[in-house]
Parts: C-alpha cells; sequence; structure tokens
C-alpha cells in the first residue's frame, strides 16, 4: 500500500515537472504578445528572412524566383504558423487571404502585406476510380450553374468575406437521399472556414458546397478528414472521390482530374503587426481551457480520439501477438519456405517507416477500401506481429538447448515440451521487450492521421485548428498518451509477474498437496 | 530388450558410428568407454533417438523405432536419460522437476507425484532443497536431482551420458555413489564415462569403443586387465602411464606438463609429487642431456602404481651418460636425498633399441 502511494506520488511529480517545463514555454503565447520588431512593409524586405508555409499548398511557388537567401519553413496546419511567427521562429507567412480573415478573427495582432504575391485558383480533385468520369462532368456542371446562378458568390461572402466563428455555420443542412450512392469526400477538417468541426460535425465552405451539390444530384456524402498532403494522393489512388481545396497548377492538372476553379484568392504574407493589448495571463487560461475542451463539447472530440487510438492499440496488440506467434509456430522447427518468407517480409516491413507503410496499405493496396480504421489495426497488426516473431526467436534461442533435449527424452511431445517447458523460460526473456514494443506502438499510432483515421493526436490537431492555440490540446493529449501507456505497461507488467515462476508461492506451487511430516 | 543392428550415423562432417551391432539384455549394466569423438555419447543419443541414425535398425522390446511409424514418446517413457549438463527444468523447483513429468506423460495424481518424488529426494539426500530451484544448487546436487527424475519415471533403462563430466573433482563422489545405490537394485543401466575406475567397478559389460563401432567387448575384468586388441591395449595402458619420445633439443614441455597435470588429477596424486616429478624432468633433460648432446635421444616414461602407491619418471637415452647425483641444482640434489625417493641409475648392455643408459627416479608419498 504504502509502495503504491509512493509511486503515485512520484509519477504526479513527474506530471507536474513536465507540465511546468511545458507551461514556461507556453507563457508568451498569453501574456508577452510581442510588438512587431520587424517593421517590414514590402516583399522585398523579406529577403534572407525565415518564412513559413503550409506543406503541399505550393504558394511559394508565387514568390520564390523574386527573393533570395529566404528560408522556408513548411507546416502541417495553417495555424501551427500563428504560435511560430509570434515565437520569432519565422518572421512571416504565407497563407491565402481566406486563411487571413479566419485567423485575424482570433489574432487580431496580425497583419497582412497589401502586397499580394499572387492568386490560386482552387478545385475539386476527382477520385481515379469507376465514378470518376460521370462525377467528373457532374461536378463541372454544378460548379458552372453555381457560378452562373449566383449560388457560388453568395457562399464565398457568408463563410469568407463575412467570416464569423462564433456564428458561421451551415444554416440549413439539404436531405440527402443518397438514391445515386455515396460519394466519399476528403477534406483538411481542421481548416476555417472551408472545413472544420463544430458541435460533432464538419461544417464550412467545402461541406456546404459539396453537401448541396450531393443532394442536387442524388447522393449521400461523407467526409473524410486528413493531413493536407494526404489528400491528393489519397483521391489520385481513387480511394475518395473528391478531394477539396486543391491548387491548380500545371503540373497537377496534367497528374490528375482537376474541376474548374470554385474559388480564387489572394494569396498574402501575414506578419506579426502592434499587439491588440495584452490579455491577463489567467484569463488567457481559462479562456483557452474553455475554448479547447467545453466549447462545442470538444471534450467529446478528445474522447473519440481516445477511443480509436485505444482501439487501434489494444487490437493491434491483441492481433499482432497471435500473428507473430502463428508464424512462428510456422517457423520453428526450421521449415526452410517458412522462415525464407518470413524474413523477407519481416524485413520489409520493418525496413520501411511506419507512415509509409500504413499509406501504401490505404492508398495502394486496400485503395477502393473506406475501413480505414481496419487498415490501421491490419497494418500495426502486422508490425507488432513481426516484432512478436523476433521476440519468440530471440526468447526461445535464449532457453539452453538442453531444457527441450531434457523434455524430449523423458517423452514430452513436441507441443507440450514448448508450451510447458520452453514458452514459460523463453517468456521471461521477451517480455521486457515487448513492454518496451506496447509502448512504441502506441506512439506510432500517432501517424494514422494520414490515412485519415480520427485518432487522438488528429482529434488534437483540429481542436487546436480552432481554437488557434497550442497548449491545452497538446498538453491534453500528451498526458492522454502518457496515461495509456501507464495503464497498458501496468497490465503486461502484472501478467509478466504472475507468469513468472519464481514469484510462485510455497502454497501454489504444492497446492493440493498433503505434506509428509 | 534393445537391440543395434548396422546402425550407421553420420554428420556433415565426420561419421562417428559406421557399423555399430550389438544387444542389450534385460539387468545389463553397461559401462562404454573409449577415446573422444569415437561416438560413445553418439550412439547412446541414437538409442533414444535424440539423434536419428542415418540407417540401420533399433529395436526395443520387438518394436523397430526408427523407422518413422513408432509413437518414440512413448518408447522414451521407458528410458530415462541423465545428461551431462543436467538439463534440470529452469523454472521450475526441485520437487517440481521430479513431479510434473509423472502427472504430465504418467497421468498420476498430484499426491502420487509429491510421494514418489519426496521418496526418491529423500534417497539422494536432498529432501531439504524440494523448492529450492535448479540455479540455487552445486552442480553435484543438480544432477543428483537430474537422476531422481529419470527414477520417477519407472523406466526400464536408464542411459547416462557421462554424468560426471561437467562436476568439480570433489563432487564426483557423491553423484558416482548414487549411481551405484540403483545399479544395486538390478536396473539396466548404459554409462558413457571416462571415469574408468567407476566404470570398471560397477558394471557388467564393458564396451570399448574406437574406429566407428564396438571395437572390443568383454567383461570388465577382460577389458581393463587383458586386452586383446591393439587400440584397447594401447586405451587402457595409457589410463597409467604417459610416454614420449624426445628427439630435439627444442622440444615443448609444456603440452606434457599439461598432461601431467591431468593425470595426477585423474588419479588423485598429490601436487608435491608431480612438482617434484616435474622438476627432475626438467633437470635432467634440459639442464643437462640438451648440453650433452646436441641431437638427444630421450623415451620419457612416467608411471603411476594405484597399489603400490608410487609415482616414476624413467628415462632411456643413447649416448654419453649423466648421473643424476652430479647435478648442481641444490633443491633436486635435497629431492633425490629425501628418504620418499629412490634412483636407479644403470647401464644398459644389448639393449635392442640401442638405448644404453637408463635411469629411474620413484616418489613415495610416505616413508614406508
Amino acid at each position: 500500500m504504502k509502495k503504491n502511494t509512493k509511486r503515485l506520488s512520484s509519477l504526479l511529480l513527474a506530471l507536474l515537472m513536465t507540465a511546468a517545463v511545458l507551461f514556461g514555454a507556453a507563457v508568451p503565447v498569453f501574456a508577452e504578445q510581442a510588438p512587431t520588431k520587424n517593421g517590414i512593409t514590402s516583399i522585398e524586405e523579406l529577403n534572407g528572412k525565415n518564412l513559413g508555409v503550409q506543406t503541399g499548398v505550393l504558394y511559394e511557388d508565387h514568390i520564390k524566383d523574386d527573393l533570395e537567401d529566404e528560408t522556408w519553413y513548411y507546416y502541417k496546419m495553417p495555424n501551427d504558423m500563428i504560435p511560430a511567427l509570434e515565437s520569432n521562429k519565422i518572421d512571416a507567412y504565407l497563407i491565402e487571404e481566406v486563411g487571413f480573415y479566419a485567423q485575424r478573427f482570433e489574432h487580431p495582432e496580425l497583419v497582412r502585406l497589401e502586397e499580394a504575391v499572387g492568386v490560386s485558383d482552387f478545385a475539386v480533385i476527382v477520385g481515379n476510380n469507376d465514378k470518376q468520369e460521370r462525377l467528373f462532368s457532374e461536378l463541372q456542371q454544378f460548379i458552372a450553374d453555381s457560378r452562373e446562378n449566383g449560388w457560388l458568390e453568395k457562399l464565398y461572402d457568408y463563410w469568407v468575406i463575412n467570416w464569423n466563428p462564433n456564428t458561421c455555420k451551415i444554416e440549413e443542412r439539404p436531405e440527402l437521399t443518397g438514391g445515386n450512392g455515396t460519394i466519399h469526400v476528403a477534406i483538411e477538417g481542421g481548416y476555417e472556414p472551408f472545413s472544420f468541426e463544430s458541435n460533432g460535425e464538419f461544417s464550412g465552405y467545402d461541406v456546404e458546397f459539396m453537401l448541396n451539390f450531393a443532394a442536387k444530384y442524388g447522393y449521400d456524402c461523407e467526409f473524410h478528414a486528413m493531413e493536407f498532403d494526404s489528400i491528393a494522393p489519397a483521391v489520385i489512388a481513387g480511394k475518395y472521390d473528391f478531394g477539396m481545396n486543391i491548387v491548380v497548377d500545371e503540373e497537377r492538372a496534367e497528374a490528375s482530374v482537376l474541376t474548374d476553379p470554385y474559388y480564387s484568392c489572394d494569396i498574402v504574407f501575414v506578419l506579426e503587426g502592434e499587439t491588440g493589448g495584452e490579455a491577463h495571463f489567467l484569463d488567457g487560461i481559462k479562456d483557452s481551457f474553455y475554448k479547447t475542451f467545453v466549447k462545442e463539447d470538444r471534450w467529446k472530440l478528445f474522447a473519440q480520439g481516445i477511443g480509436t487510438t485505444l482501439l487501434i492499440t489494444v487490437l493491434s496488440v491483441a492481433f499482432g501477438t497471435i500473428f507473430g506467434f502463428a508464424t512462428y509456430m510456422a517457423c520453428r522447427h526450421g521449415n526452410k519456405l517458412a522462415n525464407r518468407a518470413m524474413n523477407v517480409f519481416d524485413g520489409f516491413i520493418h525496413g520501411i517507416p511506419t507512415v509509409v507503410f500504413l499509406m501504401i496499405l490505404s492508398f495502394v493496396i486496400f485503395a477502393n477500401s473506406s475501413h480505414i480504421t481496419a487498415i490501421s489495426i491490419l497494418g500495426f497488426t502486422l508490425i507488432f506481429g513481426c516484432s512478436m516473431f523476433d521476440m519468440l526467436k530471440v526468447g526461445n534461442n535464449a532457453v539452453h538447448r538442453g531444457q527441450a533435449e531434457a523434455a524430449k527424452a523423458l517423452g514430452y511431445s513436441d507441443t507440450q515440451s514448448f508450451f510447458r517447458i520452453l514458452l514459460p523460460q523463453a517468456a521471461q526473456h521477451f517480455l521486457p521487450i515487448y513492454k518496451n514494443d506496447v509502448i512504441s506502438l502506441i506512439k506510432e499510432t500517432s501517424v494514422v492521421g494520414y490515412i485519415a483515421v480520427m485518432d487522438l493526436t488528429k482529434m488534437g490537431d483540429l481542436v487546436r485548428s480552432r481554437t488557434y492555440q497550442a497548449f491545452f490540446s497538446l498538453i491534453a493529449v500528451a498526458i492522454v498518451y502518457f496515461i495509456l501507456e501507464w495503464v497498458l505497461v501496468s497490465l503486461v507488467t502484472r501478467v509478466q509477474i504472475k507468469i513468472d515462476p519464481k514469484r510462485r508461492s510455497r502454497e501454489k506451487i504444492l497446492e493440493g498437496i498433503r505434506e509428509v511430516e | 530388450m534393445i537391440e543395434i543392428k548396422h546402425l550407421r550415423k553420420e554428420f556433415e562432417d565426420t561419421t562417428p558410428l559406421k557399423d555399430v551391432n550389438a544387444v542389450i539384455n534385460s539387468g545389463d549394466i553397461i559401462a562404454v568407454i573409449g577415446p573422444s569423438g569415437t561416438g560413445k555419447s553418439t550412439l547412446l543419443r541414437c538409442i533414444n533417438m535424440l539423434e536419428t541414425p542415418t540407417s540401420g535398425q533399433i529395436i526395443v522390446d520387438g518394436q523397430v523405432i526408427n523407422d518413422g511409424k513408432c509413437d518414440l514418446n512413448e518408447v522414451r517413457k521407458k528410458m530415462g536419460m541423465v545428461f551431462q549438463s543436467f538439463n534440470l527444468f529452469g523454472h521450475l523447483t526441485v520437487i517440481e522437476n521430479i513431479m510434473n513429468p509423472q502427472i504430465t506423460l504418467l497421468g498420476r495424481s498430484r499426491q502420487e507425484a509429491y510421494d514418489k518424488a519426496m521418496d526418491l529426494l529423500s534417497k539422494v539426500g536432498l529432501s531439504s532443497k524440494a523448492l529450492a530451484y535448479p540455479d540455487e544448487l552445486s552442480g553435484g546436487q543438480q544432477q543428483r536431482i537430474a537422476i531422481a527424475r529419470t527414477l520417477a519415471m519407472d523406466p526400464e533403462i536408464i542411459l547416462f551420458d557421462e554424468p560426471t563430466s561437467a562436476l568439480d573433482p570433489s563432487m564426483i563422489g557423491e553423484v558416482q555413489s548414487i549411481i551405484r545405490m540403483i545399479a544395486k537394485t538390478g536396473r539396466t543401466m548404459m554409462i558413457v564415462t571416462h571415469e574408468m575406475d567407476f566404470a570398471r567397478k560397477i558394471s557388467n559389460r564393458v564396451w570399448y569403443m574406437d574406429e566407428g563401432g564396438i571395437y572390443e567387448e568383454g567383461t570388465p575384468k577382460q577389458i581393463f586387465e587383458e586386452p586383446r586388441q591393439y587400440n584397447t591395449k594401447k586405451f587402457i595402458q595409457r589410463l597409467s602411464t604417459l610416454s614420449y619420445r624426445i628427439e630435439s633439443d627444442e622440444f615443448d614441455f609444456e603440452p606434457v606438463i599439461d598432461e601431467l597435470q591431468e593425470y595426477a588429477e585423474k588419479l588423485l596424486i598429490e601436487n608435491e609429487r608431480t612438482s617434484k616429478l616435474q622438476l627432475a624432468l626438467e633437470e635432467i633433460c634440459v639442464n643437462n642431456l640438451f648440453e650433452l648432446h646436441s641431437n638427444p635421444n630421450i623415451f620419457v616414461q612416467i608411471d603411476y602404481s594405484e597399489k603400490s602407491d608410487v609415482l616414476s619418471l624413467e628415462l632411456k637415452y643413447a649416448g654419453e651418460h649423466f648421473d643424476p647425483r652430479d647435478s648442481d641444482n641444490e633443491l633436486f640434489n635435497t629431492i633425490l636425498a629425501e628418504p620418499t625417493t629412490t634412483l636407479v641409475d644403470e647401464e644398459i648392455i644389448n639393449s635392442p633399441k640401442w638405448y644404453n643408459n637408463h635411469t629411474k627416479i620413484s616418489f613415495r608419498w610416505e616413508d614406508q
């Protein structure tokens, strides 16, 4: 009991220390919003500066040739550039005018350079599958019609020009009949005002646009949120029917099927301007906490994310253990074919980065499947299974050969000898590695956002993209991962202790025996 | 009971067994001896199919066991095996090591298995270690428990594969006495061993293995006292004698000394006497004979007689004579002067092997 309390308190201490470090680093975001230092007013002055841009949008192509010695930093989500700017990691960043309006609503200290870098057209990419031809022409028609009757302009005015995150919402979700099937739409999901999460549903310009298209042409519509840079590859692979918000450029237009633009806007540089007064530290915290967890019931997003992460981890560990075990049993007697196959497979799985492997599974091998959670479970099952196979190999090799021989000589069958003599001893060798592998697995699952699985990390990203504040969502995500790890590792440790033959009590060893005096 | 017909075992690089034919009868206690690498252990391991014979037949109770059709696990239950490296199950306590195979393989109840195990543990003198784990025990204790584990299965025959080779000299005795105790109960046994004295006293048949098979077979008396075949004679003689021929003054004495140490250890000769012999050998050969002869030709024989407890060094050489009493090594002179040392130094006339000098120094332990 005493030991437990001690362990718990040291755990809490460690948590507090971690929080303090992160907290200290995060304070400037709330309190010390430094006024503009650089006084930059034109594009030429950005020579030699550090500049930010979102990965995959290609805005930097407009200006690269006009600048000298600049360094580009690439960000996964547009809103991640704000903290970067405020902590002086970058001096300015490129964003489409629309994004800037959305950001300025929460961050009035941001200013844009009046001089625009260029204009970008945004189109929808159409999935490379058997529905492509029909969907392409239908959407082309829809865009042309909507432009003509002024609906597209109205939509743009509402969501972009008059954007207000507190009031803007899809007033009326059109009725979807689904008579012609379901269309699957890939969106960023954390990108105001085009696609974002609100009250448990996706909302925004892209969403309303596609819902109306679907209603008009008799489809049901499902949205899939993923990292921006995996939208195009996923759609080209045919996994989804449409990908939203694709910047039109020649190379892309050649490699894939793009519709006519459904909106255009200026690309501008954003800098830090005069700050709009210092926020009180505690108010900042309270406000940030409210926005991260309470507003629009965002805690539910975290809960869902935890559920998904837990599901993937637990099932992958369970299936992976079974898979590793089964393959080991097949290879155990030195079957040449099985061993060679497993060696090649093992090398392949361990030789490529997890995220690449998952993307191959999702966009190449199972390009037509929309069961992305199942695909990621499959991926991690294979990864963990290969580790399990290696562990069993190492563990059993560590058991002296004489043990198997003695069992054999006594008359144990092969199976009896494996389960009663070898495995219990091997387990003590490989369980510590097993624990470590469970830990890495939990952490590695955080990349499933790339194949559009809404796990804990991705949910944190979504919330962060709406609150424009990094602190609470990142800390919350970190703490939850830590707790998940702790729980799973304690479970494995318990099992380890439970099956450790040397920890059994005298009573257990002599169970059911009347001892002679 | 067990019949071995034309047994052949090939490994990738050697063929230890070329053609083995033998019969083991119920009640036999067979000691298998011979130089290293002559397939003694391989033969034992073929009998319970831990090694699969390349060709030939092994017939147990009228049933061929190496034709792939036989249920080997059933056959092995009838054959116990005791390993050189004990091979107790490391994750189980001593009592479980003895109980579990009975429960799993013979279907005995836990209580039955426990009673049997405790009975055997007290026979091997280790009842107090029932709840210890193997790694907490000495080698000798582990081997006694391994024997108890084998006995608990009530085997018809027990195969001992060098049961004392991995043990400290001080623990060999305790294990041997357990095996002697089992021998008295009339159980069939087969023992591969390098302990000649033990082999001789415990067995009723001795197989001397060499040249890929059973080279000579006989009673212990026949094999140890009147071996008929050349290799057997040489092996038996070598057990009590070390001999060398020195034909260059750059002769390397190091292997001789190593062999001498090993020899002395085996025969329990005290270090003190071995050192005296070693000093005498080096003094006579290196310091004197090598000086006198640029091309020495010396025959050295080291001999120990258990009966009279005398360790002796015998030198025969050709050419100029050297009298050990003329040595100027003080320590050597002191040894020679001791009452337990006897020196014979003579000239050989008409030697058939043209050695003309003979020196023999004998060391007794106590003056008798």
